[in-house]
């Protein structure tokens, strides 16, 4: 029961999250993430960590709440 | 009709915060003169009455007093911040009700600090005059209540709650990047009450009257009185002390509003496809603001101006927002220059940019832009038919500040 979220101070665009979670995030015009915003499953939770250490500007995360 | 501070000030009924306003600022006795003392009432009190009047926030989000006070937790509350940012460029209530009636307000804000148990309260002042006239209110008080003032810059994204906070801490005005409550992380991280200017003086209004002398005007679901600031096409423009649920034509009529389009809440606000019929209730009524727009001038060129301003006011933190509206702004120029892909281009721009900011700023200006693009259909069509646009020249009627940008 968890979704993405991204700090939008920190973000620069380089859409790293884009390419490691192609079916959660997408990129727009600009190279910023729009987030699918669905829940993340248990099974897909391992992938998405991996992409939350790898942003370069430590801007992506799991929702609080 | 007063005039204080190149505000023209008028009431329509009774005036409530603004009781005794024709004879200039209250100092302490005349406060007290007009007002009577400010009653010393329990945290419960305080919700119990906010409650049953329905009292909403006088920024622009209109949330429920009684649920920002139920949201604290019992112990432990840092601080009472009276939000006087008042960034919205139109309004002039706020620094309005400091200049004048600044105890009605310190009498708020100490009350529920009191009632709350917190050690501090913090006003938060962009205005000179206003910031000038708490600080000589607090000097005539004695409220064993630490009470600061500290100025706030004038950018519009300055005034949102977390940025003021991030102001009052020392730090930049400008939204930090996670959405928190203030009531639960606020003032140095901890449990803070924040409110606007004009909701302190409510406050104060309703601890001495209580619910019943309260609701004796204004409608049924949010009684009392609300603080307008109307502007624009108006022969009087100015700030106005009016019931709630005061019919939108009858503010339009007493200050001479010329007929014609009309924006409620500012530049995050919405163009109501008519007004008559409409009454000023929150959140529509948001922050109360009115500008009227008159017949005279291009529709769409003034909401362009807007646009670049809005534009100009982004903290410049987050891209969407950024690159979002700057995107926009140039959408609505090539779209007033009659050229269809400019159209286009804003519709799919207004999609990409609501919630993808720190703050509220690209929610509320893609609102402003897509209520325009909604209302100004038809101004739309002859713009885009190829016959020049609307024929009429872009008089600057919704006023920017620093005229160009
Ligand atoms: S990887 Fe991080 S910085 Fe890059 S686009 Fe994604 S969230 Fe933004
Ligand atoms: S959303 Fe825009 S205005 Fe708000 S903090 Fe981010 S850049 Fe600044």
């Amino acid at each position: 029961m968890n979704r993405l979220e991204i700090d939008w101070t920190r973000c620069d665009g380089h859409g790293l999250c884009a390419t490691l979670l192609p079916d959660d995030v997408a990129l727009d015009e600009w190279g910023f993430p729009v987030l699918r915003g669905r829940e993340i499953s248990a099974g897909a939770a391992p992938d998405v960590r991996r992409a939350i250490l790898a942003c370069p500007a430590l801007a992506l995360r799991f929702a609080d709440r | 009709m007063t005039t204080l501070q190149d505000t023209r000030v008028r009431v329509i009924g009774e005036p409530r915060l603004l009781a005794g306003f024709d004879l200039g600022r209250l100092d302490r006795q005349r406060h007290h003169w007009t007002h009577g003392t400010q009653p010393d009432l329990t945290r419960e009190t305080y919700t119990r009455l906010a409650e049953s009047v329905g009292l909403r926030g006088r920024g622009g989000a209109a949330f429920p007093v009684a649920l920002k006070l139920a949201d604290l937790p019992a112990r432990g509350i840092a601080a009472v911040v009276v939000n006087g940012a008042e960034s919205e460029p139109v309004s002039r209530k706020d620094r309005l009700l400091l200049t004048v009636a600044p105890h009605l307000v310190l009498d708020g804000a100490v009350g529920l600090a009191r009632a709350l148990g917190a050690p501090h309260v913090l006003i938060a002042v962009h205005d000179a005059v206003a910031a000038t006239s708490v600080r000589e209110a607090i000097v005539e008080r004695d409220d064993g209540v630490a009470i600061e003032v500290s100025d706030t810059p004038g950018r519009f994204v300055a005034g949102e709650a977390r940025a003021v906070l991030s102001a009052l801490e020392g730090g930049p005005a400008v939204p930090p990047g996670r959405r928190v409550l203030p009531t639960r992380k606020g003032y140095h991280r901890r449990p803070t009450f924040l409110s606007n200017v004009e909701t302190f003086a409510q406050l104060a209004v309703l601890a001495r009257l209580g619910s019943k002398g309260f609701s004796s005007t204004g409608l049924i679901s949010e009684p009392g009185t609300q603080l307008l600031t109307i502007a624009g096409a108006v022969r009087q423009p100015g700030v106005i002390e009016t019931p709630t649920g005061v019919p939108l034509d009858t503010v339009l009529q007493f200050a001479g509003a010329e007929p014609g389009p009309v924006l409620l809440g500012g530049y995050h606000g919405r163009w109501p496809a008519r007004t008559d019929g409409l009454t000023l209730q929150r959140p529509d009524a948001s922050a109360g603001i009115i500008l009227a727009l008159g017949s005279d001038t291009c529709p769409l060129g003034e909401v362009h101006r807007v646009a670049g301003w809005l534009a100009s006011q982004s903290a410049g933190q987050c891209g969407p927002c950024v690159f979002g509206l700057a995107a926009l702004v140039d959408d609505f120029g090539r779209l007033v220059r009659g050229e269809p892909a400019g159209w286009h281009d804003a519709q799919r721009h207004l999609g990409l940019v609501p919630g993808r900011g720190a703050c509220a700023h690209p929610d509320g200006s893609a609102r402003f832009l897509a209520s325009a693009l909604e209302v100004f259909g038809e101004d739309v069509r002859l713009h885009l038919g190829g016959g020049g646009g609307c024929g009429r020249p872009v008089r600057g009627v919704l006023p920017v500040p620093g005229g160009e940008w």
